[in-house]
């Protein structure tokens, strides 16, 4: 699956432990939650437990979308 | 009286079905081929994909449990939105790799990768069971939700509760009659395009109505979460989590999102993608859509701050929260203009159709590839479109009579076992993916071992009386039963394979079934 020469195959390898970064982020930022089980501050009137956590769905779409991008950039399936 | 909201539900109806018959003309292929019914011929391109797969987020079941159990329960259920990136993080690896093995072998399921893959019936056999069985469930509670809609659309008209019950009965079967035959007709290309219109008109009413309520309601969120304190339950928390929940929160977002790519649907949805980066790219941009899932979530709590909706769920007091699944459609109706509460309920309902024409195509599919096929190998092409075809009308009307003959709460502690059993399949499909390390007969024993104990926990947790609960109290605090099931199914996997992979080296190396 991976590249035919050693350089694409190093490249692959750089972007897939990117990729597996970019997809660890959210579960960490998810997993610790001390870190936003609060309520202020607010936002609209709604508490940081609920627009923290929505906040980071947005980051994981741009963060994924990223991955997602990278991936398709390396000419795995031709 | 004035009937704009039924108009509006009727007219946008009709649409609904007209889209789901001519979509069989869409990139169209030879339509006597299973690939071509069960897959839209596997040419879906990254927006379709997209949709086809957030159809799934976004269901008539969803729509309504999800607040509902927000509002009686509280914030535990906003793990919905940690859910949402979860699945796709997942999904992202793992269905890319099944999208590329499926192209190269002719997969269809996830099951034939199994069959393939471990060359044992019985194992298969398993899986497809454990897959069909975990999705009527599912199919029932959008029918179940579909109710909720129905319920609130005619109160006004109809006064008399006999008469209501017996309408809502028979729009639900006029409607799914509509369904199972564009669903006979068009396959997965019905549900695709479908699934567009859905989402265009779920997606704008949830934005609509977030923004709306809150302008028409004194204090806005603020007020609705102090409201929600006071006249919630006394057992629940609205505005943070309690932290003896830690635990069982990211036990359940974790865990859900490795079983949502484990219903058949949803690998369906997958493998009817045109290419890889369709699949990575419609599953990347899925946690965008699931926002729309947060503001759901927090319906259930500015319905306190409406005196109108809480009197249509019968609301009296905190220790009696009337019906919660009422919650979104009471919300809407009791705020919003006529023309647009027809609108919404619309989206809900056909949120309720579209997935269950794709959970039923995906068991017809199951029970074709991976039962009926296992018995009756002579099968033609041709003859396998046809039963798979004539399997997915038989499956919608069978979870129809399934919420006529049990009572919802019953449909919702079945879909929660659902989730306990489907999440057993996942070491010989996502773990087997990856590694030659396990043995055929270590995941039959490890699926017995997970199922066994999934339903046990799951029965002491509710006292064995009808699922309620999906957490038990283990040394790490509360826990999604599922996890505790899996982590034994896996460690039963693991020591089996360990011990058949040492003493496999003998020259008794047993003869591979066909």
């Amino acid at each position: 699956m991976v590249g035919n020469a050693g350089e694409n195959s190093k490249k692959a390898t750089r972007i897939y432990i990117a990729v597996a970064i970019l997809l660890i982020i959210p579960f960490i930022a998810y997993v610790l939650l001390p870190t936003y089980d609060r309520i202020s501050p607010k936002v609209a009137g709604i508490s940081f437990f609920y627009w923290y956590q929505t906040l980071w769905l947005a980051i994981s779409g741009v963060l994924f979308g990223i991955a997602a991008y990278m991936l398709n950039r390396l000419k795995e399936e031709s | 009286m004035n009937y704009d909201s039924l108009i509006v539900f009727i007219v946008l109806f009709v649409v609904f079905a007209i889209v789901g018959f001519l979509s069989s003309r869409f990139r169209r292929g030879n339509g006597t081929k299973l690939n071509e019914w069960s897959l839209a011929g596997r040419k879906l391109g990254a927006y379709l994909a997209w949709f086809l797969v957030g159809g799934d987020l976004y269901t008539a079941y969803t729509f309504i449990a999800v607040p509902s159990a927000e509002y009686a329960k509280g914030s535990i259920y906003m793990f919905a939105t940690p859910y949402v990136m979860a699945t796709f993080a997942v999904a992202l690896i793992t269905m890319t790799t099944l999208w590329k093995m499926s192209r190269k072998n002719n997969y269809f399921t996830g099951v034939d990768f199994v069959k393939d893959k471990y060359k044992s019936t019985t194992l298969a056999i398993l899986i497809a069971l454990t897959g069909i069985v975990a999705e009527l469930p599912y199919i029932a509670l959008q029918i179940v939700g579909m109710k909720a809609v129905l319920q609130v659309l005619f109160a006004p008209f109809l006064h008399v509760t006999a008469t209501a019950t017996a309408v809502d009965d028979i729009a639900l079967i006029v409607s799914f009659a509509v369904l199972a035959a564009f669903t006979f007709w068009s396959g997965l290309r019905g549900a695709a395009l479908t699934a567009v219109m859905k989402d265009g008109i779920i997606l704008s009413s949830v934005i609509v109505v977030v923004i709306a309520v809150p302008l028409t309601i004194s204090g806005g969120f603020h007020h609705a979460f102090q409201l929600a304190t006071t006249m919630g339950s006394a057992k629940a928390v609205y505005p943070t989590l309690s932290p003896k929940l830690t635990n069982a929160y990211i036990s359940l977002f974790v865990l859900s999102a490795l079983a949502l790519y484990l219903y058949p649907h949803a690998i369906n949805g997958v493998l009817g993608s045109k290419n890889v980066k369709a699949v990575r790219f419609s599953t990347a941009m899925l946690p965008i859509y699931g926002l729309g899932l947060f503001l759901l979530t927090i319906f259930g709590v500015l319905v306190f701050a409406v005196p109108a909706a809480l009197h249509t769920i019968g609301y009296v007091s905190p220790a009696n929260l009337g019906n919660g699944s009422l919650v979104v459609p009471a919300l809407i109706a009791a705020t919003m203009p006529q023309w647009f509460v027809g609108y919404a309920f619309l989206g809900i309902f056909i949120g309720g159709l579209v997935p269950a024409a794709i959970m039923a195509i995906s068991q017809a599919n199951l029970l074709t590839r991976n039962i009926i096929a296992e018995f009756r190998k002579d099968l033609t092409e041709k003859t396998e479109a046809n039963i798979a075809r004539w399997a997915s009308v038989g499956f919608i009307f069978l979870a129809l009579a399934f919420v006529f003959l049990i009572p919802p709460t019953y449909a919702i502690s079945l879909q929660l076992l659902g989730g306990i059993l489907i999440t057993q399949t996942l070491p010989p499909i996502f773990v087997g993916m990856y590694t030659k390390f396990l043995d055929k007969n270590a995941l039959i024993a490890g699926w017995i071992a997970g199922i066994g104990t999934g339903v046990y926990f799951v029965e002491a947790a509710n006292n064995f009386g009808s699922p309620t609960n999906s957490l038990m109290s283990t040394p790490f605090g509360l826990l999604y039963v599922a996890a505790v099931a899996l982590f034994i199914n896996l460690v039963v996997v693991f020591i089996w394979s360990l011990a058949a992979n040492t003493f496999k080296r003998s020259p008794s190396e047993e003869p591979q079934k066909a």
